[in-house]
């Protein structure tokens, strides 16, 4: 029987590496997935996932299970992804970044949901409107939309209540739609 | 940034800014200050009673070393004078203090102070102290006791 | 129109399925009537949908194992005294609230700096005043420091030999120190 996110912390906290391969073979899509949203560059993105497993493990000691473990993660990773956006100095490239051996499926052509202009045209629009937010509402935006994790979960990642995640959530979801106007 | 460089950079614009408010002020004070407010207390210490005035309460602890028994206030004195300008103040007894502000650096005031006797000079002195500060000057005999003058001076 | 504001402040919490039974039931009755926010629902319902496409969609999937690399390589790594360092001071002002306690401290502190010399200077507590010359012109001339304030006091004395002073003027001996 597959061991739960807390036998595996109580594990990893005991010295078992293994534990936490494991739990990163879990997450580690999630996050990144997560991340890229936050960041919009590929490159980072990893860089920023890779370190914020690196930093789970080093306080992996310090949780003590009050909250669920993937909250807990979440909050590492949406902190230092907005650590590394105020950190960055260039502008977002453009989507289609790979990094060789890291990637599966680089072969396959995946049908981009995209392919009309007038999707093009909104994708482009989105894709600016969304780094035109504050951390935190994209955060919320993110969050909601990538992971579809409840309020609850999200006013724990963020350190805010589910009023506050709702409002922010509404704020933003508001600024998307009056920048995108008429492509929607 | 890290939360830990954000720290430090809003701690070091803080304390920028105090340095700054601090050092204008002080630079203003000793840059572009005109005048002077020099403060003469002339006040009579004697035996004759165990008074202390009630007006002189703020300045017991300064007065106490002389050890007289009894102080009054006579009278208090404010003139503004401009930096190497003299302000001239009648003394009880035919006398005069002449204070002349000579420079003001590193928070300190430089007070050149004659006291004469008529037209005779008692006592010229030099003397450097905190701006808002004194000092007393005493001995001149008077009614039965002496004058103590306490001199104090602000730049404005 | 007053419930129409209201309506769509909640739509968001009504499409994520995050309100009561009863505020979703108020909500979707009030869908079925007004045409208005019906057609703000669907554009929300539009936005999601995109952002869906966009955030998730178009991400590809990381490899495993070349990611875990690079985690038990930060994990095994020697860290310098200083990364160390940054890495407490980093967990130890973890809450962003602190980020503006620091500054406020140093404020404070230097407030209370400033308001101590103040009131010493108010008080007269450090009451310094350094006699830089004095010219007594023949007089005995003593120099006193009053202890608690430090004041400093010029006494003159009476002159004995030369012109007296106090003529007609009935004088009291000095006063002791």
């Amino acid at each position: 029987m597959e061991s739960s996110d807390w036998e595996l912390v109580q594990k990893c906290q005991a010295g078992e590496i293994g534990a936490f391969q494991e739990l990163v073979s879990r997450y580690h899509q999630k996050i990144y997935v997560v991340i890229v949203g936050l960041l919009r560059n590929r490159e980072d993105a990893l860089e920023v996932a890779q370190e914020t497993f690196f930093r789970a493990y080093r306080k992996i000691k310090s949780f003590q299970g009050g909250s669920s473990f993937y909250t807990w993660l979440y909050r590492i990773a949406v902190n230092m992804a907005i650590d590394s956006q105020r950190r960055q100095k260039r502008n977002p490239l453009e989507f289609r970044e790979t990094m060789d051996g890291l990637f599966e499926e680089q072969n396959e052509v995946a049908r981009d949901p995209f392919s009309d202009v007038h999707d093009r045209e909104l994708r482009e629009k989105l894709v600016a409107s969304i780094n035109d937010l504050t951390p935190e509402h994209k955060a919320v935006i993110i969050l909601r939309t990538v992971e579809g994790l409840s309020y609850k979960d999200i006013g724990e990642i963020l350190g805010c209540s589910e009023g506050t995640v709702m409002s922010r959530l509404h704020y933003a979801r508001k600024k998307l739609q009056e920048k995108l106007g008429a492509f929607l | 940034m890290s939360l830990l460089g954000r720290i430090l950079k809003r701690a070091l614009l803080f304390s920028c800014l105090i340095c700054l408010a601090g050092a204008y002020s002080v630079n203003a004070a000793e840059n572009n200050s005109q005048t002077v407010r020099v403060k003469i207390g002339t006040i009579l210490a004697n035996n004759q009673s165990d008074e202390i005035d009630p007006k002189l309460n703020t300045m017991k602890n300064q007065l106490k070393v002389m050890k007289y028994r009894s102080y009054r206030l006579l009278k208090e004195e404010t003139q503004n004078v401009a930096w190497q300008g003299n302000a001239v103040f009648e003394i009880p007894g035919g006398r005069s203090l002449t204070v002349t502000p000579q420079e003001f650096r590193n928070k300190q005031l430089a007070l050149k102070v004659r006291l004469q006797h008529g037209d005779k000079p008692v006592v010229d002195t030099t003397v450097r102290m905190n701006n808002g500060g004194n000092f007393l000057l005493g001995g001149p005999p008077h009614e039965g006791g002496a004058l103590v003058l306490s001199i104090s001076a602000t730049v404005q | 129109m007053r419930d129409c504001k209201l309506i769509r402040e909640s739509l968001s919490g009504w499409l994520d399925g995050q309100l009561g039974t009863s505020d979703a039931e108020i909500i979707r009755l009030h869908l079925e009537s007004c045409a208005s926010c019906d057609g703000e629902r669907r554009q929300l319902e539009k936005l999601q949908s995109s952002l869906k496409s966009l955030l998730v969609s178009n991400v590809p999937r990381i490899a495993f194992e070349p990611f875990w690399a690079g985690v038990r390589e930060r994990i095994t790594k020697k860290r310098s005294w200083h990364e160390e360092i940054m890495e407490w001071a980093r967990s130890t002002f973890a809450a962003p609230g602190l980020a503006w306690t620091v500054p406020a401290v140093i404020v404070v502190l230097l407030g209370v700096f400033a308001l101590d010399s103040f009131w010493k200077l108010g008080s007269q507590r450090n009451n310094f005043a350094a006699v830089e010359s004095i010219d007594a012109h023949g007089r005995n001339v003593a120099l006193l420091r009053e202890d608690e304030t430090k004041t400093t006091v010029i006494w003159l004395y009476q002159n004995q030999e030369g012109e007296d002073e106090s003529s007609g003027e009935n004088t009291e001996t000095s006063p002791s120190f």
